[in-house]
């Protein structure tokens, strides 16, 4: 019989529903597997053990009285550590932020906590979610569960692994560039990326605030889409959330009819730049999709391939904008014993680590005088480009389809001294951040040794439902 | 576009960050090969193309200009994340520094 652990949210909920298990049993066997699987694959920070348990009981208790808050009542989660959770510790997997307690609860976890959630723990990630390896962190780097020597992607690694490896039932990463979707599709779970503006960003620790967007790992779609429903909505301390129509999981058919349902390949994806199992497997599944009654065509998304380096421009300035506020004064690291300029510089020369300053660097460079018209500027141009031509894709077609990485997961040290090389793995997700579309990323083969492969479903603005409800039918037809 | 070392040790400074020599060779390098690739953004014709607007034109706006109260839990992470404090207030170097001679 599988272990509590691998239960899904709907699974989980229906057992706890039905009285078969307590929240307790079942937030016991995650931290059992925790204990059993992250000596190897480190993708926990930190262990919530005795608070989780206490939340666990409390659920129960709540149940037993029938007055159970919401879905998520009793369900363990893993969050990535750049959510604030009152109390705790939260770091962004940087030194900078070492002994840093986060002062009040981010959004999303008032909203999961309104839910009656289970919280696990704190997930490693690229420091301040920059980089696409969690090699980045400060503190310790996460392995990919089937094979050790290899990264689960990133820069939510530790929630990908804490998913994939069965150590919670669902988590939440963060993605600015892809780093849901990729370790998704690395380690073989489901990752989605909101539509921008969906989900409140405050108390999310920001790395390039137009771009950045909270969203679920999850071992099916359907609880992708649970967690969605819990976490979106409007907020008003993040004014880029919208009224927008809320997500409803109900609406959700996992025998949507593809019948009518028309999908786009973008040629600027499909060319030379992807290995030939990605290939194989990615293109597998547009068979499936096709032998499922969708229509498959190929569409031109002029511009898609600026993408990149219209977010290597756009990302950086906003970076460096974001990380001045850690400058050793009222949190975070302070360099001791220094005048105030040399407080400065030794406190962030100290505490903040190699990419991070990299990208604080090139956005320094990007909007100091007589640059930014060549770069800021130009790059805004070029998004508004991009964004016409994705506008342009969706009057013809409900969904674009791509492979969510290039390859599969890579060994750790292949790419982590070559920025561009790492950089030129988002090339298929960050399209989606310019232009601030919701896409989704499923599991769709394995290569020849065992390492998953995802493919993205991209869709129009705020339409969710229609990227989720062709992955939940996807799904359903493999199983 | 090559980026020199000095060049290099100028933002570092503009940013705050102390970096060794080491590091500003690294740095000179690396931010060589990203400008290069993004360069690619000077040959599209953006002549009349208008900036993208701010992210979610369609968000909810500004909130009231007004201070919110802060619970007491918060007030006292706040204190107690102070990297260094008399009492509930918080230390920094001067501003002023004195003159060196």
């Amino acid at each position: 019989m599988a272990g509590l652990n691998e239960l899904t949210i709907v699974e989980a909920r229906a057992q706890l529903d039905a009285g078969d298990i307590s929240s307790v049993d079942l937030t016991r066997a995650c931290l059992d597997a925790i204990k059993k699987t992250d000596q190897t694959t480190l993708a926990f920070l930190e262990v919530w053990e005795e608070q989780a348990l206490e939340e666990a009981k409390a659920s129960d208790d709540r149940r037993k009285n029938g007055k159970i808050l919401g879905t998520l009542d009793g369900i363990p989660l893993a969050l990535k550590d750049n959510m604030m959770v009152q109390g705790r510790n939260v770091t962004a997997a940087s030194k900078v932020l070492e002994g840093y307690v986060a002062t009040n609860d981010s959004t999303v976890v008032k909203k999961l906590k309104a839910q009656g959630a289970v919280f696990l723990g704190r997930t490693n990630m690229d420091e301040f979610a920059m980089g696409g390896s969690t090699e980045n962190s400060a503190y310790q780097i996460t392995h990919h569960p089937k094979d050790a020597e290899r990264v689960p992607g990133g820069s939510s690694g530790g929630s990908a692994v804490a998913v994939a490896a069965n150590m919670c039932i669902a988590a939440l990463g963060s993605d600015t560039g892809g780093s849901i979707r990729q370790p998704a599709s690395f380690c073989g779970v489901v990752g989605l990326k909101p539509t921008y503006g969906r989900v409140s960003r405050s108390g999310l620790i920001a790395m390039a605030s137009s771009l950045d967007q909270i969203g679920p790992f999850a071992k099916t779609v359907e609880d992708a889409a649970i967690l969605l429903e819990a976490i979106q909505g409007k907020d008003i301390m993040d004014q880029t959330t919208t009224d927008a129509k809320a997500f409803e999981t109900s609406t959700l058919d996992g025998n949507m009819p593809l019948k009518g349902k028309k999908i786009g390949l973008p040629k600027q994806a499909w060319g030379d730049g992807m290995s030939d199992v990605v290939r194989e497997k990615v293109s597998a599944a547009v068979e499936q999709l096709k032998s499922l009654g969708a229509e498959v065509v190929d569409v031109d998304l002029p511009y898609a391939d600026e993408a990149l380096a219209v977010y290597y421009v756009l990302m950086p300035c906003e970076v460096s904008a974001n990380m001045s506020r850690f400058d050793g004064m009222r949190y975070g690291y302070r360099s001791p014993n220094h005048g105030l300029l040399d407080t400065y510089l030794t406190s962030r020369g100290e505490g903040i680590g190699r990419e991070v300053r990299r990208r604080i660097l090139l956005g320094t460079y990007a909007l100091s005088k007589g640059y930014y018209d060549a770069y800021y500027r130009k790059a805004k141009k070029v998004q508004k480009l991009i964004q016409n031509a994705y506008a342009s894709a969706f009057t013809h077609v409900d969904v674009l389809l791509t492979p969510t990485s290039p390859t599969t997961a890579f060994k750790i040290g292949e790419k982590i001294n070559d920025p561009l090389a790492m950089y030129l793995e988002d090339i298929f997700t960050v399209g989606v951040n310019v232009a601030g579309l919701p896409a989704v990323s499923i599991p769709c083969g394995e290569d020849e040794k065992g390492l998953p492969v995802g493919m993205q479903l991209i869709g129009r603005q705020w339409d969710e439902a229609g990227i989720l409800g062709m992955a939940k039918t996807y799904e359903a037809s493999r199983t | 576009m090559a980026l020199k070392r000095e060049e290099v040790a100028g933002l570092a400074h503009l940013a705050r960050i102390a970096l060794n020599d080491e590091e500003l060779a690294r740095a000179s390098t690396e931010l060589e090969n990203i400008l290069g690739y993004v360069d690619r953004l000077q040959k599209i014709p953006t002549e009349g193309v208008e900036e993208a607007a701010p992210s979610a034109v369609a968000a909810i706006g500004f909130r009231p200009d007004e201070a919110i109260q802060s619970d007491p839990e918060t007030l006292k992470l706040i204190i107690q994340n102070f990297p260094a404090k008399t009492g509930n207030l918080l230390k920094a170097p001067a501003v002023f520094e004195r003159p060196k001679k």
